[in-house]
């Protein structure tokens, strides 16, 4: 899932790919509040996966983040 | 007043359009110089340089006389049996200011009203002249969507003083044919009061009136929750586009031209891309003008039938969110019309 995750956040969003690590946070990645919806919107339209922008705004990594995806049935 | 056709072969047919701003313009770095921000900030988190503001005095309805009367040139007819005008900034609370607006533009002694949706107060216009129309009260009306925005915004809250501005725009609806180029399509409209608390100017009205005379520090400005209002808005904008599109008997791969309400670049972005809208058709003057609220569909019109953007011929669809929260949709081929 991190994978599907870094895609979406160096495309879209126009993260520089090797800031994007487990460990990294959004702040890390210079994303905003909003960006968190942009991405609950993405996630629902590209991967069917429903999260809210309030559950991945609780994750404290993008690794924590990729992990909340795949239990909601991302695929891998 | 006389109804020589049968009220149900009515439609309301765009007559008209035009769009007024300030001239007063206040860039990025103007902003920048009081509020902790950039140009660089603003630009990527909202896709607007520039936003126009009322000079010291100017009122929304100064906006308002000089968009309407652009419509009504545009429509190459001076006279509308009756003005409607869509406002959050009204001159003061009572009267409405539509009168005001009315009289100014040689129009004394027709019904003049305001209608409160906030940003969406276009989509209501558009609905309300489109029954005044098929009520037969009026052959023609003139619909302004005018707001003075930057006098509600704190100008010290990052969040909303980048993006809301001030300006105007107006069209003409007359009574004519459903088959004809610019008869207005089904509108589809919606409120969820549940969420009133998203978008507000808390102090003014009658709850903080009746409970003190003097307002807690700050609620007499705008105040938004930006994350909570970008999902509604999404979610709303599109499920009513499609809804609009479904019962004019489109489709979405049909639409030629996309005219959302210019909230945030980003907004309009994952509009049209659950819409699955191309860039190329989404009409946008965000980057110039900002946020105008209920002027922002009709000063996009106008401006982009100005220059070229819009087309006659052109299957447009309109759709717009705001405070209410409120929001709506609709659809028309656009017309042969000159530019206002």
């Amino acid at each position: 899932m991190f994978t599907a995750l870094r895609d979406i956040l160096v495309g879209p969003f126009k993260v520089d790919p090797e800031k994007v690590t487990p460990e990294a946070t959004l702040e890390q990645l210079g994303l905003d509040s909003l960006s968190v919806v942009e991405l609950s919107l993405i996630l629902e339209k590209d991967l069917g996966v429903s999260v809210t922008d309030d559950e991945l705004l609780q994750t404290p990594t993008i690794g924590a983040m990729a992990e909340l995806i795949g239990e909601r049935g991302a695929p891998v | 007043m006389s109804t020589t056709e049968p009220v149900e072969d009515r439609a309301a047919v765009l007559a008209g359009v035009g769009g007024w701003v300030p001239p007063h313009v206040v860039t990025n770095d103007d902003l920048s110089a009081h509020l902790d921000t950039s140009d660089e900030w603003i630009r990527t988190r909202t896709g607007i340089r520039t936003r126009h503001r009322v000079s010291p005095g100017m009122a929304t309805s100064d906006l308002a006389v000089e968009a309407g009367r652009r419509a009504l040139d545009s429509s190459g007819d001076d006279r509308a049996g009756a003005v409607v005008l869509a406002t959050t900034t009204p001159d003061r609370i009572c009267p409405a200011t539509a009168p005001d607006v009315a009289a100014r533009l040689g129009l004394a002694g027709v019904p003049a009203f305001d209608v409160s949706a906030v940003c969406t107060g276009f989509l209501y216009g558009l609905a309300t002249a489109a029954g005044l129309i098929a009520t037969g009260v009026a052959e023609r009306v003139l619909l302004i969507g005018a707001d003075a925005f930057t006098t509600i915004v704190d100008p010290t809250d990052r969040s909303t003083a980048v993006i809301f501005a001030d300006g105007a725009g107006a069209v003409v609806l007359r009574a004519g044919r459903p088959e004809e180029p610019g008869a207005l399509g089904p509108v589809v409209l919606g409120t969820d009061g549940t969420l009133s608390h998203l978008i507000r100017v808390p102090a003014g009205g009658s709850r903080q009136r009746s409970l003190a005379p003097t307002h807690a520090p700050g609620e007499q400005f705008f105040q938004m929750e930006g994350r909570d209002t970008f999902r509604h808005a999404v979610d709303r904008m599109a499920t009513a586009s499609r809804q609009a599109v479904a019962a004019a008997g489109w489709s979405m791969g049909g639409v030629d031209r996309l005219a959302a309400h210019q909230a945030n670049a980003r907004i309009l972005h994952a509009v049209a891309d659950r819409l699955g809208i191309p860039a190329e058709h989404q009409l946008s003057n965000i980057a110039e003008v900002g946020n105008t609220g209920a002027a922002s569909i009709p000063l996009l019109l106008a401006q982009s039938a100005a220059d070229g953007g819009l087309e006659a011929g052109h299957r447009t669809l309109l759709t717009a969110f705001g405070g209410g929260l409120a929001w709506g949709a609709t659809t028309l081929t656009w017309p042969k019309l000159s530019a206002g």
